[in-house]
C-alpha cells in the first residue's frame, strides 16, 4: 500500500460510525421500512471494511466478498419490502408496535 | 479442468429447485410437485452416497469447500429433513396457489444448507446461511392471508437482518485482522499471535457470536424464535427447529472448534455460561406455554443450549455428542412439529388443551406424540436417551487438568432434563387420561403420517441401536478435529 493514500484507521472510524448507527436505528425505530434502511446501514458498514481491509491486505478477494454481499443486501431488501407490503395489506400498518398478536 | 465433485450434492439440488416452478407451469397437483421435490431429494442423497462410498480423504472445490466425513454426517441429516418436511407438506399446502413457489424454497433453504455443511472458508459460510434464511423468511410469510404469518414473517426477516448485519460486519473485522477467511488460515494465523493481540478478535467474535447467536436461538438473541414458529405454517417450523437451526451449529462448531481453537482458554467459560443460561431459561419458559407450539419452540431453545456444551468442552467426545443429539433432535422434534401440523390439518387447534383425549381419536398420533415427547425428556429406551448420555457424559471425560469446572455443565443438564419433564409428561397426560370433548375419530391425510412414521421409526432404532449411529459421529468428529491440522 503506498504511502500517500488515507489511513486505515479512517475507513475503520467511517465503518463503525456507521455500524452503530445502523444498529441505533434498528433498536429505536418503529417504522420497519426504516430498520430494513437501518440493516443496509449494518451491511454496507461490513462493506467499507471489506473493501479498505482488502486494499490494506493486498489481497482481492475482500473486494469480491464486497460485491457478493451487495448481492446478498439487494436480495435482503427486495424480500423484505415484499414481506412488509403484505404485511401492510393485511393489517394495514408497518409499526413494529403493532404487531403484538404473537406473544408469549 | 475444474473437479466438481464436492458441490454436486448442491448443484443436483438447485437445479430441481429451479426444476420445480418449471413443472409448475403444467402440472398443479401438489402431489405430483412434491413427488418431483421427493426424487431431487433422493438424487441428492444418492450424489452425497457417491462421495461416502469410497470415501479416501477430504474432497475440496477451489479453496471455500471441503467435503470431509463431517459435512457428509450433516448433509445426511439435512436431506433426510427435507425429505421428511416435504412430504408432510403434500397435503398442507394442496389447496394453495403458489405450491411449486413453496417445493422451490425448500429445496433451496436445503441448498444453503447443505453449503453450511461442507463450507471451510467463513464467507463461504454465511453465504450459505444467507441463501437458508432468505429461503426461511419467504416460507414463514407463505400463508399471505394469515395474520400470524404475516407478523412472524416481518420479525424473522427483522432479527434475520439484524443478525446477518452483526456476522457480516464481525467477519469483515475478522478478515482485516487476519487477512484470511478460510478456518484453518484463521486458527494457523491466531496459533502464531501472542495473547496480549486479540482484543481485534475478541471484537469480531463477540460480533460473530451474536450474528450465529440469533440463528441458533441462543439466549439471550432467542425472542424470535416462539413467534416465528407459532406463526409460520407447521411444516416449515419443523424445517427451521430440524434443519435450519442445526445449521447455525454446524457454523458455530466450524467457528469455534476450528477457527478459534488456538485461543480457546478465553472463550471458554463465556461459551459454558451462555449453555447453561441458554438451557435453563428455554426450560423454565416452556413450563407455562398454552401453545404447543411455542412449548415446543421453547425446548428447541433448551435443546440448544445442551448442545452448545460442546463448544466449551471442545473434546471429540464431546462433538461426538452433540452430533449425535443433533441427529435425534432432528427427527424428535421434526415429528413433533410434523404431529402438530397433520392435526392442524383435521382442524384440531394448537393449544395443549385442545390435545384433551386425543388417544381415543387417534390412537397412532397418540402414541407417536407420547414418545417423541418421552425421547425429548431423554427416556430411555428412546434415541433422546442415548444421545442425552453422550453428550453428558463428555464433559465428564473432559475433567482433569485444571478443567474440573466442566463437570457443572453435564449437573445442570441433568437437572434440566429433569425438569423438562414436566412439560413434556403434561402433554401425554392430556392426550392418554383426560378426557376430550368428542371421541370422533379423526380423518388424517396418509403422507403426513407417513412422515410421522419415519420420524417414529429413526427415534425408536436410535434409541435401541445406538452404536452404530454413535459410531458415525464419533468418525464425524475425529475428522473434523483432524481436518484442523
Amino acid at each position: 500500500m503506498d504511502t500517500t493514500s488515507i489511513p486505515i484507521n479512517w475507513f475503520l472510524m467511517l465503518s463503525t460510525a456507521l455500524f452503530v448507527v445502523g444498529v441505533a436505528g434498528v433498536l429505536i425505530k418503529k417504522n420497519a421500512i426504516i430498520i430494513l434502511m437501518s440493516i443496509e446501514l449494518m451491511l454496507n458498514a461490513a462493506n467499507i471494511n471489506l473493501v479498505a481491509f482488502s486494499v490494506y491486505n493486498n489481497d482481492a478477494s475482500g473486494q469480491v466478498m464486497a460485491l457478493v454481499s451487495i448481492g446478498l443486501a439487494a436480495a435482503e431488501v427486495a424480500l423484505g419490502l415484499a414481506i412488509l407490503l403484505n404485511l401492510n395489506k393485511l393489517r394495514d400498518t408497518v409499526n413494529v408496535d403493532d404487531l403484538s398478536i404473537l406473544r408469549w | 479442468m475444474v473437479d466438481y465433485t464436492a458441490i454436486t450434492p448442491e448443484i443436483v439440488l438447485a437445479l430441481f429447485a429451479l426444476a420445480v416452478p418449471a413443472l409448475g407451469m403444467v402440472m398443479r397437483s401438489s402431489k405430483v410437485l412434491a413427488a418431483f421435490s421427493l426424487v431431487g431429494v433422493a438424487l441428492t442423497g444418492l450424489s452425497v452416497w457417491m462421495i461416502t462410498d469410497g470415501y479416501s480423504g477430504p474432497v475440496a472445490f477451489q479453496d471455500f469447500v471441503v467435503v470431509e466425513e463431517f459435512s457428509l454426517l450433516f448433509m445426511y441429516i439435512f436431506l433426510a429433513v427435507a425429505f421428511y418436511v416435504i412430504l408432510a407438506s403434500a397435503v398442507y399446502v394442496k389447496d394453495d396457489k403458489h405450491k411449486p413457489e413453496y417445493y422451490s424454497l425448500i429445496l433451496m433453504a436445503t441448498v444453503g444448507m447443505l453449503f453450511v455443511a461442507s463450507a471451510s472458508d467463513l464467507f463461504a459460510l454465511f453465504v450459505g446461511i444467507e441463501l437458508t434464511s432468505m429461503s426461511s423468511y419467504a416460507l414463514v410469510a407463505f400463508k399471505k392471508k394469515d395474520v400470524k404469518s404475516a407478523e412472524a414473517a416481518t420479525k424473522y426477516l427483522i432479527i434475520g437482518g439484524l443478525s446477518s448485519g452483526f456476522s457480516l460486519f464481525g467477519i469483515s473485522l475478522m478478515y482485516g485482522f487476519t487477512g484470511t477467511t478460510s478456518f484453518s488460515g484463521i486458527n494457523d494465523y491466531l496459533s502464531t499471535l501472542g495473547a496480549e493481540n486479540i482484543e481485534m478478535v475478541w471484537l469480531a467474535m463477540i460480533m460473530i457470536v451474536v450474528g450465529f447467536g440469533f440463528k441458533i436461538s441462543m439466549v439471550p438473541f432467542h425472542m424470535w424464535a416462539p413467534d416465528v414458529y407459532e406463526g409460520a405454517p407447521t411444516p416449515i417450523t419443523a424445517m427451521l427447529a430440524a434443519g435450519s437451526k442445526k445449521m447455525g451449529f454446524v457454523a458455530m462448531f466450524k467457528f469455534f472448534l476450528i477457527g478459534l481453537i488456538a485461543i480457546k482458554a478465553d472463550w471458554q467459560l463465556l461459551m459454558a455460561v451462555m449453555a447453561v443460561v441458554t438451557m435453563t431459561a428455554g426450560n423454565l419458559i416452556a413450563l407455562n406455554q398454552t401453545s404447543m407450539k411455542r412449548m415446543l419452540a421453547y425446548s428447541s431453545i433448551a435443546q440448544a443450549g445442551y448442545i452448545l456444551m460442546v463448544i466449551p468442552v471442545a473434546t471429540d467426545y464431546a462433538l461426538a455428542g452433540g452430533l449425535f443429539q443433533i441427529l435425534t433432535h432432528a427427527f424428535m422434534k421434526g415429528g413433533a412439529f410434523i404431529i402438530v401440523a397433520t392435526l392442524a390439518v383435521a382442524a384440531v387447534g394448537d393449544k395443549i388443551s385442545d390435545y384433551k383425549g386425543l388417544a381415543k381419536r387417534t390412537p397412532f398420533l397418540a402414541i407417536a406424540m407420547t414418545l417423541f415427547m418421552l425421547s425429548l425428556a431423554g427416556i430411555p429406551p428412546l434415541a433422546g436417551f442415548a444421545s442425552k448420555f453422550f453428550l453428558f457424559s463428555a464433559p465428564i471425560e473432559a475433567m482433569g487438568g485444571g478443567n474440573d469446572w466442566l463437570m457443572w455443565l453435564a449437573v445442570a443438564g441433568i437437572l434440566n432434563s429433569a425438569l423438562s419433564l414436566f412439560y413434556y409428561v403434561r402433554v401425554i397426560k392430556y392426550m392418554l387420561v383426560e378426557k376430550g370433548e368428542t371421541e370422533e375419530k379423526l380423518k388424517l391425510p396418509m403422507s403426513m403420517m407417513a412422515a410421522v412414521a419415519i420420524c417414529l421409526v429413526a427415534v425408536i432404532v436410535m434409541g435401541v441401536y445406538p452404536e452404530p449411529f454413535y459410531q458415525a459421529c464419533l468418525d464425524a468428529a475425529k475428522s473434523f478435529f483432524t481436518f484442523l491440522a
